[in-house]
């Protein structure tokens, strides 16, 4: 992706200090440490999340097949995953990754989410309001830089300790500068951005927000050049040891170094360091000492354009021009200058080869340059400043507006600012830790973001139930319906094929997957089929009441319900014999043979079910017209066989005959049973309908017999028995 | 910056592939084992797929499951899929093998005679019951058919959809016996008269002949054309293609640039998730990074050098 390597030459930014040159210029090469002895004969890569690049190296294979498997095994080769982007997603510069580790990158990756997100829902909600304002820009909004400094503010206290206390102490004589926690250039970077970006309250007085900047951050500016602050630190080291600091030429260079960036009170504490200061030395050194005193009162009240100085600094605060031109004429009158040297000091620093960065950018920031500025963070920075410094150099600047947000038809249309977005994306895609946030920068952006952050979705592994429950969460979040459907599936799939069928008929409901749960539907009607009446109905009785009572959702469904309901009737009637059981069963028993929804082939098993049932004595179960549905049904299936695509069901060979029997001997109960039944409907049958039509007419002659005696029925089984057979 | 082992592969490594997310892979070896790695040095299943040697192992997209093809010397490709029964170790099944194809990717297989052929699965559940769904000539012009060229190799790379209105397309790299067949094709299905129809062939006159490597069709993010990679011997092409036809009905393709950089051949080219950097690895045994500038201009962002061992 964009932006990786960043050593590269940052050519992903519009760099126009060097046409041409980013291109041209040799990429950099990267040794990969697999550890396989070479030769390597094949290598194959495959993208993972973000820029997690996995490398396979293989060795030749050899020509014998591996034939000398065993404890003696040479190593085929090695996968190694690589991290494009620079380890946990930290600023790529080598500076910077060495001040911040993993996991602080990582805090501050988290802290600046709610800052960013923020900013962002002001921004549309001042854009969607400027359609009435007619502004052509959100940063023509007179709030619009107060969210942004406090955007800034906020992201800057991240960074570090927020409070800029002054880096050196005046209360210790023997201490000119006091030890405390090493800055970081990306502190010190944001800081500059905001001061020369954002705060306009800082306007008027720049020059002096500089020197306090200076304070806290000279000792980053070089490595291997003399900063004050270094010149200063070595000093203090030798001060220790020398008796008469004014012969060494380094406490004057010290303190000149120091006096030409205005930090007054190491200069007065400097020049109170003098010998003439030394008790001993008072009565011979007095006018000398005096002198010093007088420069020291002189540095100590220098006018400072400022509107206030933090307790402990020295300088006399001038809150508008004419009073500190004023105050400085009258001061340079008391002998001093030096000050005007303090912007050339700044514009004049030289970068160097080492530089942490932050001379690049103070000479783009000097320059007036965004594309220089936008290149030194790229390059020194890496994705998350450039992300999120994007909107300080926005916010008043028509210029940088301009140039971040145009879209650019080369790049598929998208705009530098949304480019860096997707980069940074993927740089948080890059870890488990931290691709949860990267929807809410993928959310940001106008064009692919939403493409990018689907991918991001669908790419994350289904196998962990708490990551899928945070993508669908995402997912609903930024309306993402067919993703979210689309990962049930491929999570329906996965459980259902890893024995875990109830999670897996879960996930293709919430999918609502009509086409799996209908398969999976058949697939239970095939294995009810085999071996309907064992007790296999537990095992996917539970099944099927995941499959939900929506059974709308799905044509097989309705019909299992139907069957579930069905056999837990005929369980509770088999072994209660209530008559209210049985009835029951029957109704349930009649429903499915009327539903047309019913699987022609499970006429059969369903009836083969009810044999028990139907020969439950003493009385009928089905009345006559029931009986005769069935019959019917018994009828049709017996005529469908003889088609090609009849599906058969491996029941008993003898099931239709005592289907048949069960149900002819129920029928002769049930016409005997039923005196005021009109004429039994014949027509339909064929091969039975003269069986029943003798029963019918031998049941009409014993209508008015107050009561059937278990005689005759047990002849009349016979004779069915008899006729059937 | 350290890498990470992911997986150390055994004796007679020959291939390997990764799954959609990244996380597990399969390795196929010379005399026929199949490997899957699950985040651990050692693989978690082994087994022997085939007689002969594995040329190429892809994973199948996760809404099958977790499946694998195996493409094996002797022509043949076999499905495998990852089952288990309750809480029991999952084990891989044979599904389906499809015979005397040559190269493979889902559910596509490229045929010696010249022959395409795609299945589909005609039951989302059962690996094991594909259907042709059409075969074709890849070859599409008329002076050719007499000559029957044989297909020495393809690669085929699917057009990542990214909804259900989009119709599958995918681009084949194919080469034959007669060099002036070698070509880079796109079909599409048109689902009005359900029929694989080719769209356009990327590469000019003076292009013919070339070997086709090796096809990556880059995942869209949202740019308004598809961008797909094709690697020959004069190296890496980029070509962009039109998402609209043209007012004649064809579609626009403009080869934005060619990438040399390897020494020696291209062997696998492959996007990243954002369809913004190309890596390809070459007989070298470097790993090269490539990407556009804003101006679109396509430049060598970083190597990988692999033959160096540490």
């Amino acid at each position: 992706m964009p932006g990786m390597l960043m050593d590269s030459g940052g050519a992903i930014v519009p760099f126009s200090g060097e046409p041409g040159l980013a291109a041209a210029a040799a990429p950099p090469v990267r040794t990969i440490r697999h550890g396989v002895t070479p030769p390597i004969s094949r290598v194959y890569v495959s993208f993972s999340s973000g820029n997690l690049l996995q490398v396979a190296c293989l060795r030749p294979p050899n020509p014998e097949g591996g034939g000398d498997r065993g404890e003696e095994e040479v190593a085929g080769g090695r996968v190694v995953e690589v991290n494009l982007g620079g380890g946990g997603g930290g600023p790529a510069g080598a500076d910077a990754e060495e001040e911040i580790d993993e996991a602080e990158m990582r805090r501050i990756e988290y802290g600046s989410v709610p800052a960013f997100a923020l900013l962002q829902s002001r921004k549309n909600a001042l854009a969607d309001g400027s359609g009435m304002s007619r502004l052509p820009s959100v940063s023509e909004h007179a709030e619009w830089w107060q969210y942004v400094l406090e955007y800034s503010k906020t992201i800057g206290s991240l960074l570090g300790n927020p409070d800029s206390l002054p880096a050196f102490m005046i209360d210790d004589p023997e201490i000119i500068l006091k030890v405390r926690e090493k800055p970081t250039s990306l502190k010190a970077a944001w800081e500059l951005l905001e001061i020369f970006f954002v705060d306009k309250q800082l306007q008027t007085w720049l020059p002096e927000r500089l020197v306090d900047w200076l304070a806290d951050y000279d000792s980053l500016l070089t490595k291997t050049q003399n900063t004050i602050y270094r010149m200063l630190s070595n000093f203090q080291k030798k001060l220790i040891n020398l008796q008469v600091v004014e012969d060494d030429p380094d406490y004057w260079s010290g303190l000149s170094a120091a006096l030409s960036v205005g930090w007054l009170d190491i200069v007065v504490n400097m020049l109170r360091f003098h010998g003439s200061y030394q008790l001993d030395q008072m009565d011979s050194r007095e006018t000398e000492n005096g002198l010093v005193e007088a420069v020291a009162v002189l540095v100590s009240t220098m006018p400072r354009m400022r509107p206030d100085l933090p307790s402990g600094k020295l300088g006399q605060c001038c809150k508008t021009r004419p009073d500190f031109i004023k105050a400085l004429e009258k001061w340079r009158g008391q002998g001093f200058e030096g000050m005007h040297q303090l912007a050339q000091k700044c514009i004049q620093l030289k970068p160097s080869a080492d530089n942490s960065g932050l001379t690049g950018l103070l000479t783009g920031i000097l320059s007036e340059n965004t594309e220089v500025v936008l290149a030194e963070c790229t390059k020194n920075f890496g994705p998350w400043m450039v992300t999120h410094a994007m909107e300080l150099l926005t916010a008043d600047n028509d210029y940088a507006d301009m140039m971040l947000h145009e879209e650019r038809p080369n790049f598929g249309g998208i705009s530098i600012e949304e480019l860096h977005r997707l980069v940074y994306a993927q740089v948080l895609c890059s870890h488990a830790l931290t691709w949860q946030i990267a929807p809410t920068y993928l959310s940001s952006c106008l064009n692919q973001g939403l493409g990018l952050l689907e991918i991001l979705l669908l790419k994350q592994p289904i196998q962990d139930n708490r990551i899928i429950l945070k993508t669908l969460e995402i997912c609903r979040l930024y309306e993402l319906e067919n993703v979210s459907t689309n990962i049930m599936k491929i999570a329906g799939i996965y459980h259902w094929k890893h024995g875990r069928k109830g999670t897996g008929v879960y996930w293709f409901q919430q999918a609502n997957d009509k086409v799996r749960l209908d398969r999976i539907a058949q697939q239970l009607f095939e294995h009810i089929g085999k071996s309907v009446t064992d007790d296999s109905f537990k095992q996917w009785e539970g099944l099927l009441e995941l499959l939900g009572s929506d059974i709308g959702s799905a044509g097989g469904l309705e019909f299992l319900h139907r069957y579930r309901d069905f056999k837990r009737s005929l369980q509770m009637a088999q072994e209660g014999r209530t008559a209210e059981s049985v009835r029951q069963t029957v109704e349930f028993l009649i429903q499915l043979m009327r539903n047309p929804s019913t699987p022609q082939r499970f006429w059969l098993p369903l009836l083969h079910d009810s044999v028990r049932l139907l020969n439950c004595k003493p009385c009928p179960s089905l009345s006559v017209a029931e009986t005769t549905l069935l019959l019917n049904k018994l009828q049709e299936l017996s005529l469908a066989k003889l088609r090609p695509d009849f599906s058969n069901i491996h029941l008993p060979s003898h099931a239709l005959n005592s289907v048949r029997l069960a149900l002819a001997s129920n029928l002769a109960r049930a016409i005997l049973e039923e005196p005021s039944q009109k004429r039994f409907p014949t027509t339909e049958l064929t091969g039975l309908p003269l069986f029943c039509f003798w029963v019918y007419s031998l049941s009409d002659i014993d209508t008015n017999a107050s009561a059937r005696n278990a005689h005759t029925l047990t002849s009349m089984n016979t004779l069915t028995l008899t006729l059937l057979l | 910056m350290a890498e990470r082992q992911v997986a150390e592969l055994g004796a007679g490594a020959a291939c390997v592939g990764w799954n959609h997310c990244g996380r597990r892979l399969a390795a196929g070896a010379v005399d026929g084992f199949v490997s899957v790695y699950d985040s651990q040095p050692s693989p978690s299943s082994k087994w022997q797929a085939h007689e002969h040697a594995i040329l190429n192992i892809v994973w199948l997209p996760p809404d099958y499951g977790d499946a694998i093809a195996c493409v094996c010397a002797d022509g043949t490709l076999s499905l495998w899929e990852e089952i288990s029964e309750d809480d029991q170790l999952p084990t891989w099944r044979k599904c389906k093998v499809f015979e005397s194809g040559n190269s493979h990717i889902l559910n596509v297989t490229a045929y010696s005679d010249g022959q395409v052929k795609v299945y589909e699965l005609l039951d989302s559940l059962e690996l094991d019951k594909w259907q042709l769904q059409a075969e074709f000539q890849n070859i599409t012009d008329p002076v050719s058919r007499s000559g029957k060229p044989t297909c020495t190799s393809a690669s085929i790379a699917w057009s990542p959809r990214r909804g259900e209105s989009q119709q599958a397309s995918f681009a084949i790299g194919f080469n034959s016996d007669s060099p002036n067949f070698n070509s880079c094709k796109i079909w599409e299905f048109e689902e009005a008269h359900q029929r694989w129809l080719p769209l356009v062939e990327l590469g000019s006159p003076q292009d013919k002949g070339d070997i086709v490597r090796a096809v990556a069709w880059a995942p869209n993010i949202g740019r308004p054309y598809e961008i797909i990679a094709v690697a020959t011997c004069k190296g890496i092409a980029i070509w962009h293609i039109g998402l609209s036809a043209e007012s004649d009905g064809s579609l626009s393709t403009e080869n934005v640039a060619v990438l040399s950089g390897h020494d020696g051949e291209v062997l696998q080219l492959e996007w990243d998730m954002g369809g913004m950097t190309l890596a390809s690895t070459g007989g070298d045994g470097m790993v090269k990074l490539w990407q556009a500038n804003l101006n679109g201009v396509w430049h060598e962002q970083a190597v990988l050098d692999c033959n160096v061992s540490h």
